[in-house]
This record gives structure tokens, C-alpha cells and sequence, in this order.
């Protein structure tokens, strides 16, 4: 070969490889236009959730008429990582196209903020909006951005701006000072509270309310609490297992609903709300909640529904007015009363039989078989039934005491600090225990819509979170009555058969 | 966009020192058997640079306005104060004739302003400067108001009294920044020869790393005003306003806010995150104000400020800064000392000179730093390279506002309590009558709920 030719043909080669790299660069150039497009999103994200929800929204409607569109807020800006982020949520897309159906997806959860930060990041917010002291910005804005700064990644954009992106009606991050007084107040108004003189199952009345609820005798004993060796889920906070006596007490049916505690509400004066109402006999003063920032309902209803959002010491505070205008003695639960109400004389994991195992969706065999779950679906809202919000009490049968959404629907507040090795410090035999001492964060029990089976297990143990959930609060100071970031919590009432009631 | 911009750790950055004419270290002498450090320190500029006209307005006309803007006229050519406003009318009348005798300049009866509108009003004309001397009560409400109208601003300090005032300056004060305003502060050892040579020598390491600083102000009683009894309440106390809490902020805040400033700009701009401090009222003769307060403030890395002042008769009177190092220490203004007592280094001249004849080459050489202020302001705007004092003006006076409350209450306070505090001294009108919703009594350590 003669070096001309051969000089040919690498000049050849050097102009086909530049005109193919250019082709193949124009043509990915291209595919990544044309798989950024709002249609091109819309073709899979057609569900209401995404497109009908931003087209609602406040970037879809901006007030220069600019309309923001998916990937400006869904991928990172170009040059910081914006086709790595592409091509991953692209493949995650893809497989879910192809292998799922968005009809199972659960759509109420998947849009909660927590979860969104996840696909929505504040580096994307940020590109745009560059001036966080814009001069329009209001103090209380001022002090929520000083606030997001001092955070350093604690706080994400849409924590707060929790509507930014999809309109959505349920939730809110604004001061709710009408939280509550558009719900319609039945006719029937009690004038006064249930009498009770024996100890058996009796129906509660509020005084000057339509509002009723029913009390449960839960008879005195002793059980092993904790969770049993051969659990395979079992915390160390869980162990070892303890005997615990108990005297009788009251429990109420089912946790405390938003009619019961919008009483409450409605009946204690706090800032922005009437103080001119009819008050009790004998009682001159009683501290209520300051109105709520943000939606405490998330718009699923109130009713019977149960409260959620509260602050510990709120469903404190609940107790001790519900004290008052009752002539009893109610209270949080203790962890123990707790426990042996939700084990209703039953052992094992669940009062209603099974084995975690038998429940969640863990291991080979429930992978390829599923696994029956027909059974903890008519005890518990879970995480697998639950669509992502809590359910009317109508929707689960009672446990042998005859209480309702022990494990589930929401998580409930228990009187004690929480201790992780509680029943290391304090073995049984113990007779009322409960934990007065020792941190600062009280036992949280139960599970939640949003727990999975294993978390429903009447032996687990779960806490407050205090900092975590006011976390985006903008309030100065935080609220005390109203989490701003904690939804799966609420609590039922215990109510003590004491001399209070046996001497009357 | 940098997340931290704000967070205490990340406060260096943008301000003023590059303003003064430095031009920096010339080498560390690690090389040499000696540990003195090299510095050559260019001294500030005498005048400012010639340029676009400045036209300025001035909001608060008693000594210390009236002073500002002879400084400010002070500071270079085409210089014009056009504007003024002021709550009384006999001290605009004073202002007006000072105004007259000393510089020979007078303003229109048209351009001066009196009430409690005065604020908006000379912000209306058409200045594009404003030298804003109140008390530091109306700093942040006429700060923001400033910034909102687009003008480059020279403010007295302290900036603020209460935490949420003082987050009110921070935010305006990134608003400026971001359009291009320059501020400056009359925190005005920034801009005091003396303090800027010594800070050269510390930055480049004469005394090592920060081990611990003292900030002392203590003096005699300072003035007080006693209430005509044809006076308003609210005239008898902004008249009378260094002895009222809501107007001054204390005199821990309104007065030694200077040396607490000097340590954290020594320090690198870094503000404490604690303080427990003590102080009680003894001699006070008006007002609601204590008369000495002795703070211990720590640093996130365990350093400690100790900060002292008085206003007291016939007590010991020192005005200064000390900071201890690991090589070394300093009195921030004049000289470095190793530890055992010999001075290591000094300032290229002495700033306290015996002769009259040394004293007139000193005062050919060096402004007074209240010039000095204005012509670092002047420069940075038509130079076209905005510097902006008000966050490290606002961080050093919340910092004295966290050793106050911490006096007050008894209470350890912190930082993070200081950005969060709702405190706010807010009388609910602001005109001449009786004045509601601010505090007026003394507070009791371990009894005072907050402050």
C-alpha cells in the first residue's frame, strides 16, 4: 500500500468519523429535546395527579404568564447533573411503564412533600429563584429563609412551598385560623356528662355538644408484656418480656375523633378565635389551642375521622379539659394499659392471630406468591390497605376488648417517656408501671397508615420526635399545639375508675 | 447559589477591608529565624476619588447626624447633603445652623423635614445616598425603607435593639447587596488606620490562632435628659432615648457594640454562639437601663470573649480591645506582644505621639476614622465596588443583644435562640402621647421572663 493511499484513507476515516460523531450528537441532541418535552412526560404522567394538578398549580399559572414546565423542577439544572438524573429517572420510568399500573400506585402518599423532595430538588428551585430576600418578601418570609439557611439541609423548598409545583386542595402551609368553625354542629346538644357508677362499658358525653363516644371496660390483670423470644421482628426496646399487673380502667373505643377534639377546640378560646362562649359551672379559665398553620385534617375530612397533627402536650392538655367537664378522671394511656388493652388477653404478634411473616411482603415466597392478607385487612389500615390516609373506625372489626384500631390507622401517644430499655431498667413483676423520667421524648404506640406489618406488632414501640416534627414550623416561636410535620399520630383517652367515680 | 450563606460559620466574605487600601501580606517570614510576620500596610485614602455626584439626605439630625454629615462633606468633591429629616423641630434648627457655620451650606426650608414621616420623605427626594443617624430603635424600619428606594447607605450603629430588628437589618442588608447598594456602618474602627494595620498583622498570623479576647467599655455616666412636664411621654423618652431599653437597646448594645465588634472582626467575623452575662442597675438616673453588665460569650470552637462596660461615676474608665493568642497577643490598635511582655511588633506609627509636631504628621497622614467611613463609601460607589457592612454590623450588635438578654434574665442565652426570638420593642403608634406595649422597669435576673 502506497503511503498516498493510505494518507487517503485516513482522511477518509477522519471525515466519515467527524460526520457520523456529528449525526450521532445531532440525533442525541434531539432525543434528549424530544423526551423533555411537557407532551413527552404527559404521554406516561397522564394521571391527574401530575399534568391536570400542575396545569392547576401556581407554575403553570405564574403571574408573568411564564409557564414552568416538568423537567425545569423535576431534574437538576443543565451542567449539574442533569443527564445522569435523566437517564435514571428515564430507566425508573420505563420499568414502571412497562411492569406496573399507575391505578396501583398510591398517589395520595407518593405526593406527600416527604416524599416529593425525592423528585424535587432544591437545587432545581433555586436555579430560578436565586434572590431568597426578594424586596417584596414579607418579615415572616425573611425569617423563614434565614430559618432555611440556618437549616443547611434540613429544610428542603417544598417543605414549606408544599403547593408549589400541583395544586392541591387538602394541603396547606399557611396560618388556619378558621381551621374548625365551618364544621356544622349537629342539633342534639348534651347538657350533661354520662354518670358512671359500675364498672362496665358506658358512652361518654360532651356538655354542650351533639358529641358522644364510647368507653370501653377494660377488667384489671396481669399479662407479659413486650414481645415474646421467638419474634423474629422484635427491637431490643421490645425485650425481654416483662410481667405487668394492672388495675381496671376505662378506654375509649376507638381514638380520639376530630368531633371530639374540635369540641375542645371550639369550647377553649385561643388567639384569633371567639373567647365569647358558654362556659361550665365552676370553671373560669382553660387554656386551648392557638389556631393551626397548615391543613391538621391534610383535607381528608374530620368526623369521626381520628385527630391527627396534635402536639403531645395538646392531647395533654385535651385530657386534663375533658377531666373537667366530665367529672372523671381521664388521661393518655400508660405504655403497660396500652399494651394489655391491645393484646386484649391475647400473646403473639397480633390479637387477631398470624405471624409478621404471614403479612408482609418479605421474603421468596410472598414475592412470587402474595401473600393472604384478608385477614389483618378487617383488623388494621395499614400501609397496604390504607391508601395513604386514615380510615373511619367503621372500617376494621374490634379486638376481645372490643377497641378498635389498636394497631394501626393512627399511631397513638402513650404517658410514659420513652426509655429504649425500659423493661431492662424496670423488670417485672411490676404492678402500674409507667415512666416519669429519663428523656424528654413520651412512647408513641401502635403503627400507622403507614406502617408495614411488622411495625403493627403490639409489642412495638415508637416514639415522639419533637424537633423533627415542627421542623417547618416558620412560626416564632413553634407551636405548641399543632406538629408541622408529623401526620400518622393521634391518641385515644383512658379514663380512670377511681373513688372520682365510685363515691358520687 | 451558596446555602451557607448565612449560617454564622460562613459570615467572611464581602465587606469593607478591601476598601481600605490594603494591599495585604507580603510574605510570612517562615523562612527567617524570626517569627515576626512581614506586612506592608498601605495606609487608607486620604479623599475619595472624583466622580458621579453624590447627592445625600440625612434621617436623625442630633450630634451624631450632624457630625455625619460634616464627615461626609469631609470625604471628597461634589459631595451635596440636599436633604433632611428629623423628629424635632428646635434640632433641625440646630442642625441647620451648624450646618451653616461649619461648612457653610444651607438647605431649603423645603428639604428639611420634621415628624415622624421625616424618614420617607427626604427618601423621596432625589438623593442617592443617605446617612441614617436615629436612635437605634428606627434603624431597621428606616433601613429597609432606605433599601427598598434604592439608596446607597451610611447607618449609625448599633443597628438594632431587639433580635427580630436585627434579622430585619441582616435581610435588608442581602437586598442591598444584591441590587448593588453599598452600606457601611459607623462601627468606625472598620475603617481606623491604626485597627486595620493591626488587623493585617493578626490575619497573618503575629499572634497565632484566637485563644481568647476581652472587650471593655467602661466609662462615666453618659448623658440623660429630664421630662419637661409639657412633653409627650413619647418626646420625654426619645429625647431622653440612651437610658430607655427600647430606643437604645442598652448601653451594652448602643455603646460597646465597638469593642464586641472589634473581637468578632479579629476573630474573622465569627459571632458567638452563647453567653452568660451579669449587670445590675446601681446609678442610673433615668430610664429603664442597667449601668454595667459583664458577659462571658463563647465561640463555636470554645473560645471565650469577656466583654465589660459601665456607666458610672468616678469608676475606672478603658475603652479597648485585647486579644490573646497562641503566639502572642494584641491590643488591636497599636502593637503585638509575645508573651513574655516585649513588644514584637508595632504599628508603622505611633498613634498617640508626644509633640504637637508628630501630631500634625499623624493628622497629615491619617483621616479621622469618621471620615474615613464616608470615603470608603463614596469610593465603593463610584468605583463601582459595592461593600456592605450590615450583616457584620447586625451579627455584632445581635451578639451584644444575646449578652444583654442573658444580664437581664439570668439565663444562659444562645445564638440559635437569638434567630429565633420574637422579642420586639414596638409601641403600638408612633406619635406624640403616651407610649404603650414597650417595656418600661428594670428587669430582676432569675425573675425577668424574657427581655
Amino acid at each position: 500500500m502506497s503511503g498516498k493511499l493510505f494518507k487517503r484513507i485516513q482522511l477518509w476515516t477522519l471525515i466519515t468519523g467527524v460526520v457520523l460523531g456529528g449525526i450521532l450528537l445531532l440525533g442525541f441532541n434531539k432525543v434528549v429535546e424530544a423526551t423533555s418535552t411537557d407532551e413527552f412526560c404527559n404521554k406516561c404522567h397522564f394521571h391527574p395527579h401530575a399534568t391536570t394538578s400542575w396545569k392547576q398549580g401556581v407554575h403553570y399559572n405564574t403571574a408573568s404568564g411564564t409557564i414552568v414546565h416538568c423537567v425545569e423542577c423535576h431534574l437538576p439544572p443543565k451542567g449539574e447533573g442533569y443527564l445522569p438524573e435523566k437517564v435514571v429517572t428515564g430507566l425508573r420510568d420505563v420499568y414502571g411503564a412497562v411492569f406496573k399500573d399507575s391505578a396501583d400506585f398510591n398517589w395520595d402518599l407518593k405526593s406527600r412533600p416527604d416524599n416529593a423532595v425525592h423528585f424535587t430538588k432544591d437545587v432545581s428551585c433555586v436555579h430560578c429563584h436565586q434572590n431568597l430576600y426578594p424586596l417584596e418578601i414579607t418579615h415572616e418570609g425573611m425569617d423563614a429563609h434565614l430559618y432555611y439557611e440556618q437549616q443547611e439541609g434540613d429544610v428542603s423548598c417544598i417543605k414549606c412551598h408544599i403547593d408549589a409545583g400541583h395544586y392541591h386542595e387538602g394541603i396547606l402551609h399557611a396560618a388556619n385560623v378558621d381551621f374548625g368553625t365551618s364544621d356544622k354542629l349537629p342539633d342534639t346538644v348534651y347538657l350533661q356528662p354520662a354518670i358512671v357508677e359500675t364498672f362496665e362499658d358506658f358512652t361518654e358525653r360532651l356538655p354542650l355538644s351533639a358529641v358522644s363516644f364510647s368507653m370501653k371496660a377494660i377488667p384489671g390483670g396481669t399479662f407479659t408484656m413486650g414481645a415474646g423470644g421467638d419474634d423474629a421482628f422484635a427491637q431490643p426496646g421490645e425485650l425481654p418480656e416483662r410481667e405487668v399487673t394492672l388495675d381496671p380502667f376505662f378506654m375509649s373505643e376507638t381514638e380520639v375523633t376530630w368531633e371530639e377534639y374540635l369540641t375542645w377546640y371550639s369550647q377553649t378560646s385561643g388567639e384569633g378565635r371567639t373567647t365569647d362562649i358558654g362556659m361550665l359551672e365552676g370553671i373560669d379559665g382553660l387554656s386551648g389551642a392557638t389556631p393551626p398553620y397548615g391543613n391538621p385534617d391534610q383535607g381528608w375530612g374530620k368526623g369521626k375521622r381520628p385527630a391527627i397533627t396534635m402536639t403531645y402536650y395538646a392531647a395533654e392538655k385535651y385530657c386534663e379539659w375533658l377531666s373537667l367537664v366530665t367529672d372523671k378522671t381521664y388521661r393518655l394511656p400508660t405504655e403497660a394499659e396500652w399494651e394489655y388493652a391491645a393484646r386484649g388477653g391475647t400473646t403473639g404478634p397480633y390479637f387477631f392471630g398470624g405471624e409478621v411473616k404471614d403479612y408482609a411482603d418479605v421474603g421468596l415466597r410472598a414475592r412470587l406468591f402474595g401473600v393472604d392478607t384478608s385477614v389483618i385487612n378487617s383488623y388494621a389500615v395499614y400501609i397496604q390497605n390504607s391508601e395513604g390516609r386514615s380510615q373511619l373506625p367503621g372500617a376494621v372489626r374490634p379486638n376481645p376488648f372490643g377497641l378498635k384500631n389498636m394497631l394501626g390507622n393512627v399511631a397513638e401517644f402513650c404517658q410514659d417517656i420513652y426509655i429504649e430499655n425500659a423493661y431492662t431498667q424496670y423488670p417485672g413483676p411490676v404492678v402500674n408501671p409507667v415512666v416519669v423520667a429519663g428523656g424528654n421524648e413520651h412512647v408513641v404506640r401502635g403503627g400507622s397508615f403507614l406502617s408495614d406489618a411488622a411495625e403493627l406488632r403490639v409489642s412495638a414501640r415508637s416514639k415522639t420526635n419533637h424537633d423533627a416534627w415542627l421542623r417547618t414550623d416558620p412560626q416564632i416561636p413553634k407551636s405548641l399545639w399543632w406538629y408541622s410535620d408529623c401526620y400518622h399520630v393521634g391518641f385515644r383517652v383512658v379514663c380512670e375508675f377511681d373513688d372520682h367515680l365510685t363515691t358520687k | 447559589m451558596d446555602k451557607k450563606s448565612v449560617s454564622r460559620r460562613n459570615f467572611l466574605g464581602t465587606t469593607a477591608i478591601g476598601a481600605a487600601g490594603i494591599v495585604g501580606v507580603a510574605g510570612l517570614a517562615a523562612s527567617c529565624s524570626e517569627k515576626k510576620v512581614q506586612v506592608s500596610f498601605v495606609p487608607p485614602p486620604l479623599k475619595a476619588v472624583d466622580g458621579q455626584p453624590i447627592r445625600a439626605g440625612v434621617i436623625g439630625c442630633g450630634g451624631r447626624g450632624t457630625g455625619a454629615v460634616i464627615n461626609f462633606l469631609n470625604a471628597g468633591n461634589n459631595l451635596e447633603i440636599v436633604a433632611a429629616g428629623d423628629l424635632f423641630d428646635d434640632k433641625m434648627v440646630r442642625f441647620r445652623e451648624s450646618l451653616k457655620n461649619k461648612k457653610g451650606v444651607e438647605l431649603a426650608d423645603e428639604k428639611c423635614f420634621v415628624g415622624f414621616d421625616a424618614y420617607e420623605r427626604v427618601l423621596a427626594e432625589d438623593i442617592n445616598y443617605v446617612i441614617i443617624a436615629t436612635p437605634p430603635h428606627f434603624r431597621p424600619m428606616q433601613f429597609e425603607a432606605a433599601v427598598k428606594a434604592r439608596k446607597n447607605v451610611f447607618m449609625e450603629k448599633p443597628v438594632a435593639v431587639d433580635p427580630v430588628g436585627a434579622r430585619r437589618i441582616i435581610v435588608a442588608g442581602k437586598q442591598a447587596a444584591s441590587m448593588g447598594l453599598s452600606v457601611v456602618s459607623g462601627t468606625q474602627r472598620r475603617h481606623q488606620w491604626n485597627y486595620l494595620e493591626m488587623f493585617e498583622h493578626v490575619k497573618a498570623g503575629a499572634i497565632g490562632d484566637f485563644v481568647a479576647g476581652y472587650a471593655y467599655w467602661d466609662q462615666n455616666k453618659l448623658w440623660h435628659v429630664n421630662a419637661d412636664p409639657a412633653w409627650s411621654e413619647m418626646e420625654a423618652m426619645v429625647r431622653n432615648w440612651v437610658n430607655w431599653l427600647w430606643l437604645s437597646g442598652d448601653h451594652i448594645v448602643e455603646q460597646h457594640v465597638h469593642n464586641i465588634d472589634v473581637i468578632n472582626w479579629f476573630k474573622g467575623d465569627v459571632y458567638p454562639v452563647e453567653a452568660v452575662g451579669y449587670g445590675s442597675r446601681q446609678r442610673r438616673v433615668t430610664g429603664d437601663q442597667y449601668d454595667n453588665f459583664s458577659v462571658d460569650f463563647v465561640y463555636e470552637d470554645g473560645t471565650h470573649m469577656h466583654s465589660m462596660c459601665r456607666q458610672i461615676n468616678g469608676s475606672h474608665g478603658n475603652v479597648s480591645e485585647f486579644i490573646m493568642g497562641t503566639k502572642g497577643r494584641t491590643d488591636c490598635r497599636h502593637k503585638i506582644f509575645n508573651h513574655d511582655g516585649t513588644v514584637l511588633s508595632e504599628t508603622s506609627d505611633n498613634p498617640w505621639p508626644d509633640t504637637d509636631e508628630a501630631k500634625n504628621a499623624l493628622n497629615e497622614k491619617y483621616n479621622s476614622p469618621y471620615d474615613q467611613e464616608h470615603i470608603h463609601l463614596v469610593n465603593a460607589i463610584r468605583k463601582g465596588t459595592p461593600v456592605n457592612e450590615a450583616e457584620h454590623v447586625a451579627s455584632s450588635t445581635l451578639t451584644a443583644i444575646m449578652g444583654r438578654i442573658s444580664a437581664y434574665t439570668g439565663k444562659r442565652t444562645t445564638w440559635d435562640e437569638m434567630m429565633n426570638s420574637e422579642v420586639h420593642y414596638q409601641p403600638e403608634v408612633y406619635d406624640f402621647g403616651p407610649v404603650n406595649s414597650v417595656p418600661k422597669d428594670v428587669p430582676v435576673p432569675g425573675e425577668a421572663a424574657d427581655a
